[in-house]
């Protein structure tokens, strides 16, 4: 007899119907897996036989044939675990009357039988979904990050038996009631910008960058509070939406970096060390491709601590992911596409030694030393980065001081009323923010007045400007309007704006 | 470029034989004339107790080497200003240890023209860069601006006088070569726009000694030397150094007491330089007088802002902002006019000074 089971393999965030056939046939007892399984596939043999033995089932000693369609596309890892047991099952009639048409069977097998959680569960249920399937058989450890899934029966299991047990009704599961999503469900983060000292030049930069999607450079003395300040973004950004929150569960379950929540509640924050590799940043790998470290911040904040220790050709592919909001990476298994829209907030010490402008210390670092560091960074990459702000050193008397300082509630206040001001400009053009604006709703939404323009002028004339950098800087000023409630860009604001590009020296 | 006979005996002393300045002098000195001395070099080196091997072949292959060094200065673009040219400049006599020959690549005229030397430190001061620069701009209206191509006040003064193009740089180095390397860039400008100079042949990179032979040419080109900044050891007090032994006058930019990149400046003032706050203290000195400023048009803002960063020169923004009962980004907003409208500057670490 045959038997036909649905699981999915996965190729990049999106899920794969696969479908396997077994047929058990009389004959000298052999066990054929055929459809370009991949060697972790193939060894589910000896899991599905130890399972099959350990759960009170047979495994049928005849001539079986395993077949995994379409063969074209290269099935890996071990998440048909689940679907091989059942289809063996169903071929070798052990599952009398049970129905498993158009039922999806997800999971990976324990030698004792248990069901073993796998990664991207989530993304493969969303797939399945939209291909029209909506039973599911899921190993009972995926069971938080399914919740979500609305509109589809979801059974999770413990056991190969529990599955057994379910599917010829002698003990039924109970199917999965979905989950509402609530943004911040899980433990806040500790970061408030209420503990912050000082720093005003560097509060109101960072309130800038996340008020209109803009990336931040911070630059100061080593120990002044750049990474607490780095920290305490995603406490000021907007709250996920369900539909963010889905694209951002998917990268990381695809990952196996979801928590235990199952799903993303709070804006991811990544911070890659200075040694990460360029496939790190930007995702590869060697058959399957994993997101890098710029997808898994994707509706988050990428912190890159100490910019210019980091390898310059990491640096520099980040480039067009900044420009595009997702990067295409191509293996010789396929080219898959990863969304990478994320804030970029970085930091550095001014000089080699950290001490120069400081005013408490001297610098050691001689002109040349201070120039090869500040070159590490390329200009196309500066460019890109909207708003640098210089953190001051903090005096004794700052730390202890007990002064109230603004809290991240505050100001995320501000930022939501200056989103709402973009969200009602960009309505139906698929931008979000101030930072996403092309040529076309700059020349729209950003009209300068002949005075705002004069300002623009001088300052680019003196500061050396570059096209983009000019179209940057109107972007910023936007976003300072927005934050002022004004519908025109002031004069004020384009000065405002020109003052965040310290690295521009005005000649 | 036509060299005359003793100019072509100086060339070739000077880039085809292996002798020192001290033996060059001796030999000058030995010789009847610098021709006699091309011609008869045998006797005259043997005299001098100079070996065979600082210099080579008989004289036809001498006058062979020095046309293929004439050949080779054409193709570089470059021309040699021997101590017996016409425009040797004449101040530059004056200095102990002439150049006896000055390789320079762009304006040759400018040789001729009034000069004034600018140096300052490599590391200087936002607020000394800012007016050193404009300083520079105002007295290259009047005379060709004389500087190195470091980082720091020398460059102040290259942007300052080169887009007038009366600027001469002198570099510590051969003129194919650019010391610092980074400044490639602003030396090909200096050529295209001005004129470099340097007395050492082509291929001799910079040593710890070339930097202050190169400063007694600084010196001795100019009428006076202002120093924009200068620790208390530092180069740019070599230049001031050479200047008053050659009795050239001194000017000096004032600091506060107590900043580090300044002693050298306030020392020399103390010394009697001139204390220099902008142009015209420069110009007065020579009988001049300086092109009237145009006034700066400012709102109540900025101009309330300005009055409060002159009360001590140099504040944190933070401090600024509290003064002027202002938002941080408000002041920092009037600032930045400010600094666009070229009255103030950020001098690091959130400060701004004014200038």
């Amino acid at each position: 007899m045959i038997a036909k089971i649905i699981c999915y393999a996965l190729n990049g965030l999106e899920g794969v119907p696969v479908e396997v056939e077994t047929d058990v046939n009389k004959g000298v007892p052999s066990y054929d897996m055929v459809g370009l399984p991949d060697t972790a596939v193939k060894e589910s043999k000896e899991r599905v036989r130890s399972a099959l033995k350990n759960s009170g089932l047979l495994f049928p000693m005849n001539r079986i044939t395993i077949n995994f369609a379409p063969a074209d596309i290269k099935k890996e890892g071990a998440s048909f675990d689940l679907a091989v047991a059942i289809s063996l099952l169903k071929a070798s009639e052990q599952l009398f009357g049970a129905n498993v048409k158009d039922t999806v069977f997800l999971g990976e097998l324990a030698l004792n039988g248990d069901l073993r959680p796998i990664a991207g569960l989530l993304p493969i249920l969303i797939s399945a979904k939209g291909h029209g399937f909506t039973r599911f058989i899921i190993p009972a450890g995926n069971a938080q990050e399914a919740r979500f899934l609305g509109g589809a029966e979801i059974y999770p299991a413990a056991t190969l038996s529990e599955v057994v047990d379910h599917l010829i009704g002698t003990s039924v599961i109970e199917p999965l009631e979905t989950a509402m999503f609530v943004p911040h469900a899980g433990t806040r983060s500790s970061a408030d910008l209420r503990f912050v000292k000082g720093q005003p030049m560097a509060r109101r930069a960072l309130e800038i960058a996340v008020a209109g999607g803009h990336n931040v450079l911070m630059s100061g003395p080593p120990g002044t509070g750049k990474t607490m300040l780095a920290r305490c973004l995603p406490t000021i950004m907007p709250d996920l939406t369900f539909e963010e929150a889905l694209e951002i569960t998917k990268i990381h379950s695809v990952a196996g970096v979801l928590g235990e929540e199952g799903i993303v509640t709070e804006r991811p924050f990544r911070t890659p060390h200075h040694t990460a590799t360029t496939v790190s940043m930007c995702g590869g790998g060697n058959k399957i491709v994993h997101p890098g470290e710029i997808s898994l911040a994707h509706g988050g904040v990428l912190f890159l601590d100490e910019l210019p220790e980091y390898k310059r050709s990491t640096l520099e592919a980040l480039r067009q992911p900044l420009e595009d909001g997702k990067i295409t990476v191509s293996r010789a298994g396929g080219t898959f596409t990863f969304p990478a829209n994320f804030m970029l907030c970085a930091s550095m010490n001014p000089c080699p030694c950290g001490n120069y402008g400081s005013s408490k210390r001297t610098c050691s670092c001689t002109p040349a030393e201070i120039r090869r560091y500040r070159k590490k960074i390329s200009g196309p990459l500066l460019d890109r980065i909207d708003l640098q702000v210089e953190v001051d050193d903090i005096e004794y008397d700052d730390l202890t001081s007990d002064e109230e300082q603004e809290s991240s509630e505050v100001v995320k206040q501000r930022v939501d009323a200056a989103r709402a001001i973009q969200r009602n400009r960009f309505e139906g053009s698929g931008i979000l923010t101030n930072a996403e604006m092309g040529e076309k709703e700059i020349a729209e939404y950003c009209k300068l007045t002949r005075e705002g323009d004069e300002i623009l002028r001088s300052a680019f004339d003196r500061m050396h400007l570059s096209a983009r950098a000019r179209a940057r800087i109107v972007k910023v000023a936007r976003t300072i309007a927005d934050l002022d409630y004004s519908e025109e860009i002031q004069p004020k604001h384009v000065f405002e704006a020109v003052s965040y590009r310290i690295f521009e020296k005005i000649g | 470029m036509a060299y005359s006979k003793d100019e072509r005996a100086y060339l070739w002393l000077c880039a085809c034989t292996r002798t020192d300045y001290r033996e060059r002098v001796a030999l000058l000195r030995a010789a009847p004339s610098p021709a006699a001395l091309m011609e008869g070099a045998e006797d005259f080196f043997a005299a001098a107790g100079i070996g065979r091997e600082k210099y080579s072949g008989n004289f036809a292959a001498r006058e062979k080497e020095t046309d293929k060094f004439i050949a080779y200065l054409g193709e570089q673009e470059a021309f040699a200003v021997t101590l017996l040219a016409e425009d040797y400049p004449e101040s530059l006599k004056a200095v102990s240890l002439p150049p006896l020959v000055l390789y320079g690549k762009g304006r040759r005229e400018l040789l001729g023209e009034r000069k004034f030397c600018i140096v300052g430190s490599r590391i200087t001061a936002p607020w000394a860069e800012k007016l050193g620069k404009a300083v520079s701009s105002e007295i290259s209206k009047k005379f060709a601006v004389v500087t190195g191509l470091a980082e720091g006040g020398d460059l102040a003064a290259i942007e300052g006088a080169l887009p007038s193009g009366d600027l001469i740089s002198v570099l510590p180095c051969g003129l194919d070569l650019c010391y610092p390397a980074a400044h490639i860039s602003v030396k090909a400008r200096i050529q295209r726009a001005g004129l470099l100079l340097s007395e050492l042949p082509f291929g001799e990179a910079a040593k710890k000694y070339s930097f202050h032979a190169r400063n007694r040419i600084l010196a001795g080109l100019s009428e006076g030397v202002l120093v924009l900044s200068a620790a208390a050891r530092s180069g740019a007090l070599i230049t001031a150094n050479c200047a008053l032994d050659y009795g050239r006058d001194v000017f000096a930019f004032p600091y506060n007491v107590g900043v580090a990149s300044g002693e050298g400046c306030n020392d020399l003032i103390k010394k009697g330089a001139f204390l220099v706050t902008g142009a015209e203290d420069i110009l007065s000195v020579y009988g001049m007088a300086a092109s009237e400023s145009v006034p700066v048009d400012l709102n109540d803002s900025e101009q309330r802002v300005l009055e409060i960063l002159r009360e001590s020169g140099e504040m944190h923004l933070a401090e600024i902002a509290k003064r002027a009962n202002l938002l941080i980004h408000e002041a920092s907003a009037v600032l930045s006019a400010l600094e666009i409208k070229g009255v103030a500057v950020k001098s690091g670490g959130n400060k701004y000074s004014v200038s």
